[in-house]
C-alpha cells in the first residue's frame, strides 16, 4: 500500500474518530447544558412534553430564591471549605503514609498496608452510626471537624499515592540520602514534586467524592447554617410537590464549582490517573 | 526554589485547616445530653430540638416577609417560651426533608439523640411508635380538643391505647381535574362547581374516560390522556391504595393484616389493568412517578390526576402568577362502586420522641400542648385544612372549600391501618403493581402476591412492636 494511499485511510480513520468522539462528548455535555437551561425555567416547563430545548421565557427566580431567601452563600462556603479542607489533609497526611509504606522498610509494614487497604472494602454507611457516636463524643455534630477528620481517616489518598512513589527510582532517594539529605528533606525536596501528577489526581477525586458525600454532611451538619450545600438545597423540596426547576439551580451552583476545579486540575488529572498505573 | 514553596505552603495551609476544623462550627447544645443549668429568673435552663419537614411557609401564609418553612414553628417557640413558666425553656427548630427523615432519625436514635419534637404527617412516622421510639401523648389532650377534632383524626393517632400525635391539620386527598378539556370533550354535565369536591358513579367516570379518550380536539390537547397512574415507587401511593378499594375491599382486617385477596380486591386490580390497557391512562405507568403524572397534567397532557390541598393550592398559585400553563382546575373524589367516595387523609402533627431525659420530655409536651391549643397559633393549620372544627368554622370564608373537606371527612379511611412496618409495606405495594401492568402477573395474582408479602412484613414488625407487645 503506497504512503499516500495509507495516508487517505488514515485521514478517513481520523474523521470517523472525530465524529465519534464529537458525539460522545455532546452525549456528556448534554446534562449540563440540560441542568443549566432548566434552572432558567419554570418548573412545570422543566417537564414538558415535547421538551422546550432552550427556555422560551427566561427567569432567574430560582436563583434569587435560593440566593436571597436561604443561606446558599454559606451553604457554598460550607462546601467548598470541608472539601477543600479534606483535600489539603488526605493530601498532607496520605502522601506521608504512601511515601512511608513504598520507600521505607519497618516491621509488618506490608501486613499494616493490606490491612489499611483493606478498609477501602467497607462501605462508609455501615459506619455511620459508630462514627456519628464517636464525633458526637468529640463534640463535633454541627462542626466542620466532624465532617472533615472523619474523610481523611481514609486509605483511598494512601493507596493511590503509595502506586505513584512505587514508580519513582529507588536509586533517586538512596542518592539523596548519601548526599546527606534526612527522610523529611528527601521526601518533600526529591519525591514529593516528582509525583505531583498523582497529588493533582488525588486533589479532584477526593475534592469530588467529599464534594459529594450527601449523607454523612447531612447526618453531621444538622444546623441550617452548617449545611453544605447540596444538603441545604435537599431540604427546600416537599415530597409530593418538588420544584423542578428550583432542584436544577442547586444542581447547577453546586457544579460550577467542581466545574472550575476540574478545568484547574485537568491536566495533572488526565497525566496523573494513568501515570501510577505502571511501575518501571 | 520551587519545592521550598510548595512545602511551605502545604503546612501552613495544614496549620490553618487543623486549627479551623477541630475548633470551629458549635455544638454546645447538643441533642441528647440533658442541657440543663440555671437559666433566666432563676428557672432552670431546658433546651430542646424540634424537626419539621417542609410543610408551609410563614406563620400563617406565604405572602409574609422572610417566610419559610420553619417560620412557623420558630414563632410558636418564641411564644412559648415568653409565657412558660416551669422552666427556662428554648426550642431549637431545624428543617428536614422528607427523603433525609430516616435516615436522620435511624443515625440520631442510634446515638440516643433524636429530636424532642418532631411535626410532620403522621404515616410515615408510624413506624416510629411501634419501636417504641415515641412518648405517648395522651396526657396532654383534653376533652376540648376531643370534641373540637373529629374522632377520625384521633382514630389514625392512636396505636393501641393511646395517642401519638396531637393532631394539628390534615391534607385530604382527592382527584382534580381540567375542567376545560372536560368541556371540550363534551363533558360540561360532569364539571361540579368551583367550590365542590365532585363525586361520580363508577359508571359515569368510565363515561368521563371514554370521551376524554375519544372526543378532546388533538389540536389542542396533543398527546393527553385521560387519567394519571404511576408505579415506578412509593410516592404518592396513597391513591394507589385507595384504587385498590374502588370496589368494597376493606383492605386491613381488625388484626391489622391484608384482606385484599378476594374478589373485591381482584376486581380492583382488574379494573387498573383494563383502564391501562384500553389507554386511558398515561403510557409507561410501571416507569412513572407521581411527580412525572403531576407534571404531566400542569402541562395538560391529563384530564384527570391527583392532588391534595397543598399541591392544589401551589397549581393555582403557580397560574396566576404565569409559571405554569393556566386552565380551569377543579376537585374530584376518587369513585367507588358503593357510590361513596373514597377519602382518605394526610393527618399532620406533632410528636414526642423518647429522648431518656425527663425534663425535656416534660417541656417537648408542653411545648407540643401549646401550640396545637393556642387559638392564634391553630390558625395556621389553614396552610392545609385544620383538624379543629372551629378553625375551619371561623375562616371558612377564607377557603370555600374547607366545607366541601369537612362533608367529606366521614367518608375517612385509615389508609395506613396503624400496622407496624408500614414504611417497609410501602415497598411491597409498587413492584406488584409494576408486574400488573406488565402483564407479568393476573390481577388475581397479583392480589394475592401482595397479600402474603404485605402480610409477612406486618407480622415481623409485630414481634418488635411495642404496641403488639404490651
Amino acid at each position: 500500500m503506497s504512503v499516500t494511499k495509507r495516508k487517505k485511510k488514515m485521514e478517513k480513520f481520523d474523521f470517523v474518530s472525530n465524529v465519534i468522539i464529537t458525539l460522545f462528548a455532546v452525549l456528556n455535555l448534554f446534562p449540563l447544558y440540560w441542568l443549566f437551561t432548566s434552572s432558567l425555567k419554570n418548573s412545570s416547563d422543566v417537564v414538558k412534553m415535547p421538551p422546550d430545548w432552550w427556555p422560551k421565557s427566561i427567569t432567574f427566580s430560582n436563583y434569587v430564591d435560593i440566593f436571597q431567601n436561604q443561606p446558599a452563600l454559606r451553604w457554598t462556603f460550607n462546601s467548598i471549605y470541608v472539601s477543600g479542607a479534606t483535600t489539603i489533609l488526605v493530601i498532607v497526611i496520605g502522601s506521608m503514609a504512601a511515601y512511608a509504606f513504598s520507600k521505607i522498610n519497618f516491621k509488618f509494614s506490608n501486613l499494616i498496608y493490606i490491612i489499611f487497604v483493606s478498609s477501602l472494602m467497607i462501605p462508609k454507611e455501615i459506619m455511620i452510626v459508630p462514627l456519628f457516636r464517636i464525633v458526637q463524643n468529640f463534640d463535633m455534630v454541627n462542626a466542620y471537624g466532624g465532617m472533615i477528620w472523619p474523610n481523611v481517616a481514609g486509605a483511598f489518598g494512601v493507596f493511590l499515592l503509595k502506586g505513584f512513589f512505587d514508580t519513582t527510582p529507588n536509586a533517586l532517594r538512596e542518592a539523596a540520602r548519601i548526599d546527606g539529605a534526612s527522610e523529611w528533606r528527601t521526601f518533600t525536596r526529591i519525591m514529593l514534586p516528582i509525583v505531583k501528577p498523582g497529588i493533582g489526581a488525588l486533589f479532584i477525586l477526593n475534592f469530588v467524592q467529599v464534594w459529594n458525600d450527601y449523607l454523612w454532611q447531612l447526618v453531621v451538619g444538622q444546623e441550617k447554617l452548617m449545611k453544605t450545600l447540596m444538603v441545604g438545597t435537599a431540604t427546600l423540596m416537599q415530597d409530593l410537590n418538588p420544584n423542578f426547576a428550583y432542584k436544577m439551580a442547586g444542581a447547577t451552583v453546586a457544579a460550577i464549582p467542581m466545574l472550575i476545579i476540574f478545568i484547574l486540575f485537568q491536566r495533572y488529572f488526565t497525566s496523573g490517573i494513568t501515570a501510577g498505573a505502571v511501575k518501571e | 526554589m520551587n519545592n521550598k514553596r510548595l512545602f511551605t505552603t502545604m503546612t501552613a495551609l495544614l496549620l490553618i485547616v487543623s486549627l479551623m476544623a477541630g475548633c470551629s462550627g458549635n455544638n454546645k447544645a447538643g441533642n441528647g445530653a440533658a442541657s440543663s443549668n440555671a437559666g433566666k429568673g432563676g428557672k432552670e435552663k431546658v433546651e430542646i430540638t424540634a424537626w419539621l419537614t417542609p410543610q408551609w411557609k410563614g406563620v400563617l401564609n406565604a405572602s409574609e416577609q422572610g417566610a419559610d418553612y420553619d417560620s412557623f414553628l420558630k414563632y410558636a417557640a418564641e411564644k412559648f417560651a415568653a409565657q412558660y413558666d416551669k422552666y427556662d425553656a428554648s426550642v431549637k427548630v431545624e428543617v428536614i426533608a422528607g427523603d433525609q427523615r430516616d435516615q436522620l432519625l435511624n443515625v440520631n436514635l442510634s446515638s440516643n439523640t433524636p429530636p424532642d419534637v418532631f411535626f410532620e404527617s403522621v404515616f410515615p412516622m408510624g413506624d416510629y411508635v411501634h419501636r417504641g421510639a415515641m412518648v405517648p401523648l395522651t396526657d396532654i389532650v383534653d376533652d376540648e380538643a376531643k370534641k373540637d377534632i373529629d374522632q377520625s383524626f384521633w382514630d389514625a393517632v392512636t396505636f393501641g391505647d393511646d395517642i401519638y400525635f396531637y393532631p394539628f391539620q390534615h391534607n385530604p386527598g382527592t382527584l382534580v381535574y381540567n375542567a376545560d378539556m372536560f368541556r371540550a370533550a363534551g363533558l360540561e354535565k360532569f364539571v361540579g362547581s368551583e367550590n365542590e369536591i365532585k363525586t361520580w358513579t363508577m359508571d359515569e367516570y368510565q363515561q368521563i374516560l371514554d370521551a376524554l379518550k375519544t372526543n378532546l380536539p388533538k389540536d389542542k390537547y396533543p398527546n393527553a390522556y385521560p387519567m394519571a397512574l404511576y408505579a415506578v415507587n412509593n410516592q404518592g401511593d396513597t391513591w394507589n391504595l385507595a384504587y385498590l378499594r374502588t370496589f368494597g375491599s376493606p383492605f386491613f382486617n381488625n388484626e391489622g393484616n391484608i384482606v385484599l385477596d378476594d374478589e373485591k380486591g381482584a376486581k380492583a386490580a382488574a379494573w387498573l389493568k383494563k383502564l391501562y390497557d384500553g389507554g386511558y391512562t398515561n403510557p409507561g405507568a410501571e416507569s412513572v412517578s407521581s411527580n412525572d403524572a403531576n407534571a404531566m397534567f400542569q402541562n395538560q397532557q391529563l384530564g384527570i390526576s391527583f392532588t391534595n390541598p397543598i399541591l392544589f393550592s401551589n397549581m393555582k398559585t403557580n397560574m396566576e402568577n404565569g409559571t405554569s400553563p393556566k386552565f380551569d382546575v377543579r376537585l374530584a373524589n376518587i369513585p367507588s362502586e358503593s357510590g361513596d367516595p373514597l377519602s382518605f387523609t394526610y393527618v399532620v402533627g406533632a410528636s414526642v420522641f423518647q429522648s431518656g431525659n425527663a425534663k425535656k420530655i416534660e417541656v417537648a409536651k408542653d411545648f407540643v400542648k401549646f401550640f396545637s391549643t393556642d387559638p392564634e397559633l391553630v390558625k395556621s393549620s389553614k396552610n392545609g385544612i385544620p383538624v379543629r372544627s372551629s378553625v375551619a368554622e371561623e375562616l371558612k370564608g377564607e377557603n370555600p372549600l374547607f366545607a366541601a373537606y369537612d362533608a367529606n371527612s366521614k367518608y375517612l379511611f385509615n389508609f395506613t391501618g396503624n400496622v407496624p412496618g408500614y414504611s417497609q409495606l410501602r415497598e411491597v405495594l409498587y413492584p406488584e403493581l409494576q408486574a400488573l401492568y406488565l402483564g407479568q402477573k393476573t390481577p388475581e395474582q397479583m392480589v394475592k402476591d401482595y397479600q402474603t408479602n404485605g402480610n409477612k412484613v406486618i407480622e415481623q414488625n409485630k414481634a418488635g412492636s411495642v404496641i403488639y407487645n404490651k
